[in-house]
């Protein structure tokens, strides 16, 4: 179910604060490090990069038009798959 | 037999059944279109009028998306959600359930057949 229209999107303030202070400043160099994965990408994000962390390390967003309305965590996965063991191998040299 | 939306011949159906064989007509949107175009949903498709036909016709093109265009909309917003990589365009990609569903076990409409593991206890 989605969020209520009342509220709005959820934006994580602290992150919203450096993000708008970088936009001020005019450079958007620096990438910013984050753990608010629930942060709802707003317009103003756009063309920044962010390093969202994923429970182990902070994988790097660079956020574009298209990515609007997603959370910041649906860009940092949070699982390795490595692909199932091949048992036919196993059982070939046994 | 009347021909709308391009390809779309619907048969000696009630033109309030026919009309859903339409890709993106369901219940609710050919009631709806019916009643715009002002025709009566108890007639059958072929005992409509040619005027009918064509108010019908313009009444999908005024307001909705079907057959092709659909499709191709369905498929962008897929493709849009691949090329983001996001985890739902990952889910896409890899053929596996999008919205969070368990993948144990089940999951078959999107995995397709069962893959059989050789080696697996029970299958020798």
């Amino acid at each position: 179910m989605g969020r209520s229209l009342k509220k709005g999107p959820y934006v994580d303030e602290k992150l919203y604060r450096k993000v708008m202070l970088q936009n001020e400043a005019g450079s958007r160099r620096s990438p910013i490090r984050t753990w608010a994965r629930s942060c709802t990408i707003v317009p103003e994000f756009v063309g920044h990069t962010f390093q969202v962390h994923n429970g182990r390390q902070f994988t790097d967003v660079f956020v574009t038009e298209d990515m609007v309305g997603h959370k910041l965590g649906e860009f940092s996965l949070t699982r390795v798959f490595r692909g199932h063991t091949n048992k036919k191998e196993g059982i070939k040299s046994g | 037999m009347p021909r709308i939306a391009g390809v779309d011949i619907p048969e000696n159906k009630k033109i309030r059944y026919s009309l859903r064989y339409i890709y993106g007509i369901g219940p609710k949107f050919c009631d709806d279109i019916l009643e715009t175009a002002g025709v009566d949903p108890e007639k059958k498709a072929h005992e409509l009028e040619e005027r009918e036909v064509s108010m019908i016709a313009s009444v999908i093109d005024d307001g909705y998306i079907v057959e092709g265009a659909l499709r191709r909309q369905t498929q962008q917003n897929i493709q849009r959600l691949r090329d983001i990589r996001c985890y739902r365009g990952d889910r896409h990609r890899r053929g596996l359930p999008v919205r969070g569903q368990r993948t144990k076990c089940n999951a078959r409409t999107r995995k397709g057949r069962k893959k059989t593991v050789a080696g697996k206890k029970g299958v020798k």
